[in-house]
């Protein structure tokens, strides 16, 4: 989440529009786009599972602290943001919140008393949530949360980042779009996804790029460059449309596998989407897993083909993986075991071939595909090295409760060893990245070894 | 002896193999990796063995697996060093064995270690009554005997010939086998220095990496080995 930080670069340029506006146009937070009944109810659960569903936990829960205390580090170049507590306590918590002051927050960026929010908040995104939604949130964190009284560190930026008016002027770029939200209106199912992806999942939060004043380029399905990836603390967050995207290369039943449950017939989810399997994704129904895999499969249009379940109990069958036409070249260099062949491709033999297999297309739901696999040929390296020297873990989830792991390989490849089979990775079977320097991977290295 | 690895008809049999070749520097793959050479075998720090031990156990493993057959011998594999490591380590002090009697050094083989010395006491000990056996019957210490003079000794010890104390029955037994898990065990150990042995019988080491080889049958399959820490040859 730091390089959401990122975004508060922009606020510099727009110091001085930003104090002007400050000086002449009062706070105003959006109207609700629908009134609900004075004796509106939510459903049983319905709180609870916004909250699942928008991932509040993952940044509102310290480090081994309580869930929803606050007290998380979000480091940034100006300083560290101090993630709040969100639980009822009066003191220290939102216990004295009302529910239009939390409303303020959650889709104008306000906190109560007219402070503006830095966007680490993702409000740019649960603008969109529905009124309903946000209520059953309130009445949840209100009435079922147990206040915890944990007194968060106060996020003291430098100047002029401690101005916090400066982020009313970016709001004014960022948040174009209408509060609520705007079906595209395709099948029932697809809307369902729609919303789910855009509002509470902030996916585009990650998964867009950003503009130059690094608020999100594509918020909503209407803009052209929503979800066509985005780069996030050094990972990069892969399009998520568009040709060669994970949704149009995979399943709908696949792509609702790989959200519920970390793992799929062709990768894994790493770094954060990791997090947002683990804390979000896995606790949504079967339908809404499919709902959104629905809607990313058919945004551009493609046909969509859903399944009833996802992540099927039972035994997997493992098919030979034999290479395809693209990967039969190094496939066959691979099982000739010739000893000219490169050394990248002599490390991978022998590394890592008796998981990843010659065809580099792994084992379904257990060893990931190494050929077109995103993290193995992105635009950020650090992600396919760090996943060399200290190997990966998905954990398990109800649907899948195995923990998937791969060991690292730091005490057992050089830098110039790790740099060989990364750049051998991204060009074999089709691949077709760049390569990647011992320097490269002496960075990562040292950035773990100070963590 | 003649189970012993690397003896003359197993090793003209393995003789024409690419690996053996690889071994000779012919054909070093493109991939293999320039080791640090370490430091000779006068100049290594002994961690367990004295003057005397180590230079018997360098003569007696010279002489259980030659030099001068066609692959390596156990010096040039190290062999010597691995057996002092172990020495000083856990399976020299036998830490988790168990080691409470009775002991009967009358019992059948088959009945396992029959003494109450752990293995560094029984080369401690053993040594330096082999050697007076050595001194007594050819006139020298082990190290100072001749080839022939020294297989002549060790085949005296493997038959029972040498009268050892019973607490030493497992003497020879251990020289053999430390010396073949020497020349055999992955690097790391200290033996089987740069995986010689490995590329000489074309055993690929630690790689799962076979999928596809087990039926193709008469086709050889010409990569050198992987240790465990990574190493290639
Ligand atoms: C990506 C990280 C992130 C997520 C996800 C997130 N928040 Fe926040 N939130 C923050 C940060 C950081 C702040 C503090 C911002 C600041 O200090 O300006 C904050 C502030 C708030 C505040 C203002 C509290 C105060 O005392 O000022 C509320 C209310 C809030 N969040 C509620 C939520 C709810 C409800 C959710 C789930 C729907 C949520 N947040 C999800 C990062 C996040
Ligand atoms: C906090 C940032 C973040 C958020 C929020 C997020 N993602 Fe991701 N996502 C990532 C990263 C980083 C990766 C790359 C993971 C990897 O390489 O293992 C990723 C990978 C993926 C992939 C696999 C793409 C590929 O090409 O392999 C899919 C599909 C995906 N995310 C869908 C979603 C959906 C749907 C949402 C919203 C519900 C979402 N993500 C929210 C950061 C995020
Ligand atoms: C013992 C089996 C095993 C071996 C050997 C192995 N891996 Fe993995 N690998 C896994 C598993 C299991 C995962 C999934 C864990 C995860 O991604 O969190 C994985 C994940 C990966 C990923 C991430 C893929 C994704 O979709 O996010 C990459 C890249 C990778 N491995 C490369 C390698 C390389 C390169 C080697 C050799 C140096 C290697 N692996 C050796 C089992 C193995």
């Amino acid at each position: 989440m730091k390089t959401f930080l990122r975004i508060i670069g922009g606020l510099v340029v727009l110091g001085v529009i930003a104090l002007l506006a400050f000086i002449f146009v009062p706070v105003q937070r959006t109207a609700p786009a629908k009134e609900l009944a004075a004796d509106w109810q939510p459903e049983p659960g319905q709180g609870e599972y916004v909250m699942h569903a928008s991932d509040c936990v993952a940044c509102h829960t310290a480090e081994g602290g309580e869930p929803l205390a606050g007290g998380r580090a979000i480091a940034s170049p100006m300083g560290t943001i101090w993630s709040t507590n969100i639980t009822p306590d009066t003191e220290t918590g939102i216990g004295e919140w009302s529910y239009d002051d939390f409303r303020g927050a959650m889709v104008d960026g306000i906190a109560k008393g007219g402070t503006h929010l830095y966007p680490a908040m993702p409000y740019e995104n649960y603008r969109l949530m529905q009124e309903e939604d946000i209520r059953a949130l309130y009445d949840y964190l209100m009435a079922e949360v147990a206040p915890v009284q944990n007194e968060v560190q106060e996020t003291q930026l430098s100047f002029p980042f401690n101005l916090r008016f400066g982020i009313r002027a970016w709001n004014w770029l960022a948040l174009t779009h209408d509060a609520g939200f705007n079906p595209v209106g395709t099948s029932d199912l697809q809307d369902r996804g729609q919303y789910l992806v855009e509002g509470p999942g902030h996916c585009a939060a990650c998964h867009s790029p950003r503009t130059p004043f690094m608020a999100q380029d594509g918020v909503t399905a209407s803009d052209d460059a929503f979800l066509t990836g985005g780069v996030i603390d050094g990972w990069n967050a892969p399009a998520l449309r568009g040709e060669g995207s994970a949704p149009q290369a995979w399943t709908v039943g696949e792509l609702a596998d790989y959200l519920a449950t970390g793992r799929n017939a062709h990768s894994a989810a790493n770094g954060e989407m990791g997090l947002v399997v683990e804390h979000s994704l896995q606790y949504l129904t079967d339908e809404d897993n499919l709902a959104m895999a629905a809607f990313l499969k058919g945004i551009d249009g493609a046909e969509v083909e859903a399944p009833e379940t996802v992540a099927a109990a039972g035994p997997i069958a493992t098919p030979d993986p034999e290479a395809d036409d693209a990967g039969r070249e190094t496939a066959e260099l691979l099982i000739s075991a010739d000893p000219e062949m490169p050394l990248g491709a002599r490390l991978y033999t022998d590394n890592c071939i008796g998981c990843h297999f010659a065809s580099g297309k792994g084992a379904p739901g257990l060893f990931p595909e190494l050929q077109d696999n995103h993290l193995v040929t992105g635009s950020e390296t650090a992600p396919l090295i760090s996943v060399i020297l200290n190997g990966a873990e998905v954990p398990g989830t109800a649907k899948r409760p195995m923990t998937l792991r791969m060991q690292g390989y730091a005490e057992r490849l050089s830098d110039d060893e790790v740099a060989e089979l990364a750049t051998w990775l991204r060009g074999a079977w089709g691949n077709d990245a760049g390569p990647v320097s011992p320097a490269d991977v002496a960075d990562v290295r040292d950035t773990d070894a100070t963590h | 002896m003649t189970d012993l690895p690397g003896y003359p008809s197993r090793r003209s049999f393995l003789k024409a193999s690419a690996a053996g070749a690889a071994l000779s520097g012919l054909a070093l793959p493109a991939s293999a990796q320039q080791q640090p050479q370490p430091v000779s075998l006068d100049e290594y720090q002994r961690e367990y063995l004295n003057a005397d031990e180590w230079a018997f156990i360098m003569a007696a493993t010279a002489r259980l697996i030659p030099s001068e057959g066609d692959g390596p011998g156990a010096l040039e594999a190290r062999v010597p060093v691995f057996i002092d490591r172990q020495l000083a380590s856990d399976y020299g002090t036998a830490d988790d064995w168990y080691m409470e009697g009775p002991h009967d050094p009358n019992a059948e083989p088959a009945r396992g270690w029959q003494t109450p010395l752990n293995p560094a006491e029984v080369y401690r000990q053993a040594i330096p009554a082999f050697d007076a056996w050595c001194q007594e019957t050819h006139g020298a210490a082990f190290a100072e005997l001749s080839p022939e003079q020294q297989d002549a000794s060790l085949t005296s010890l493997q038959n029972g010939d040498v009268a050892l104390a019973g607490e030493l029955r497992e003497f020879w037994g251990l020289l053999l086998s430390n010396t073949k898990e020497g020349y055999f065990a992955d690097p790391q150990y200290g033996g089987n220095h740069g995986m010689q042995s490995w590329v000489y019988i074309g055993f690929p080491g630690a790689r799962a990496a076979y999928r596809e080889w087990p039926e193709r049958h008469n086709v050889k399959y010409p990569l050198g080995p992987v240790s465990i820490s990574g190493e290639r040859a």
